[in-house]
């Protein structure tokens, strides 16, 4: 049911002017493309740097609620960037992407990274002034910030992933995969 | 100096071979791994640069950020290095007769040697005693030499 309406939506978006203008463009969508995939040096390159700060690999004689609030802005300037270049590019293959597998796979890591970012935020600002010199931040912390490299690294990955297509929905596929990647029956 | 035949025996190498016949183990260890390793060199240039110039951590001494920031360049380097090495030799012959990677590959030389000739030994010492023009200059032309490795290497796909 909602892999049919998902697929309704991508089709009635696919059939749109702009989705077919964009795709249609060479250095349109290869621009958009692209765009997407340098700003991760600014987006995931500030997030890795309040990571590493947090796992004590990085500037641990600063402290670490600076670091985490200085690159907060310029990490959120190319999220920004990566969510609107993003859009563009579902906007442009909007049947292709939500059949694919590996694009369900990085919304779901985009949603928990969502999440663990969010209780991050939380606990360090509960709990900062008591260790923020300190070389490393209190293990829950430092949990916190190897889950996050490891769930945008596997954003990075299924991200990259989504221009195979393995397990498209026209491969012979076992029944809970085609269902996971969205196939519909004809 | 003919460099084809290099090109040739790359491609029929070992890691030529691997990434060759196991495209899940190309587009994982090569493609991901190296786009990660961007994260982290991308985001150890910026610091440096937008320290530099003023724009982010104007609270942190920018000796200690370009130190610290160099180290992760250095590992960073080091495995985009090995996983471009590695997804060259598997279409060695193609990127023989690509333009873009021969501009990647010029923009890269030009990069590391920038990296380790000038800009490095600029920024060991203390930076109070570097003209602050030249501090700016050296984040600019920084920024846009990496931005050009980066660019170019996206468009080798599309080229």
């Amino acid at each position: 049911m909602i892999n049919e309406l998902l697929l309704q939506f991508a089709e009635w978006l696919y059939a749109t002017g702009g989705s077919r203008a964009i795709e249609e463009s060479f250095y349109l969508y290869n621009w958009i493309e692209a765009t997407h995939v340098i700003t991760i040096m600014l987006c995931l390159g500030m997030l890795v740097f309040i990571d590493l700060r947090m796992l004590g690999l990085a500037m641990p004689g600063v402290s670490a609620v600076k670091i985490a609030d200085r690159l907060n802005i310029p990490m959120m300037i190319g999220f920004v960037i990566m969510f609107i270049t993003g859009l563009l590019l579902f906007y442009a293959k909007p049947t292709y992407t939500i059949q694919s597998i590996w694009f369900r796979i990085k919304m779901v890591l985009l949603v928990v990274a969502f999440i663990n970012a969010v209780l991050f935020h939380k606990r360090m600002k509960a709990s900062a002034s008591s260790w923020e010199f300190e070389a490393k931040a209190p293990r829950r912390l430092r949990i916190s910030a190897a889950l996050s490299l490891g769930l945008w690294a596997g954003v990075v990955m299924t991200g990259r992933l989504i221009a195979y297509d393995w397990y498209h929905c026209y491969r012979e596929l076992p029944a809970w995969l085609g269902a996971a990647a969205g196939c519909v029956a004809d | 100096m003919e460099l084809l035949p290099f090109f040739e025996w790359a491609e029929t190498s070992f890691l030529g071979y691997i990434g060759k016949t196991y495209g899940g183990v190309y587009a994982t260890f090569g493609q991901s791994i190296h786009l990660m390793s961007l994260a982290v060199l991308g985001g150890s240039v910026l610091v440096t640069d937008l320290r530099l110039l003023g724009v982010i951590m104007k609270d942190v001494p920018s000796e200690v950020v370009a130190d610290q920031a160099h180290k992760w360049f250095r590992i960073s380097l080091a495995f985009i290095l090995a996983t471009g090495i590695f997804m060259a030799a598997a279409v060695a012959q193609r990127m023989y007769y690509n333009d873009f990677f021969w501009a990647k590959m010029s923009a890269l030389l030009v990069g590391i040697i920038f990296v380790f000739a000038i800009k490095r030994p600029l920024l060991k010492g203390n930076h109070a005693d570097v003209q602050p023009w030249l501090l700016k200059l050296v984040a600019v032309a920084s920024i846009l030499v990496w931005f050009s490795v980066a660019a170019t290497g996206r468009w080798i796909g599309f080229s």
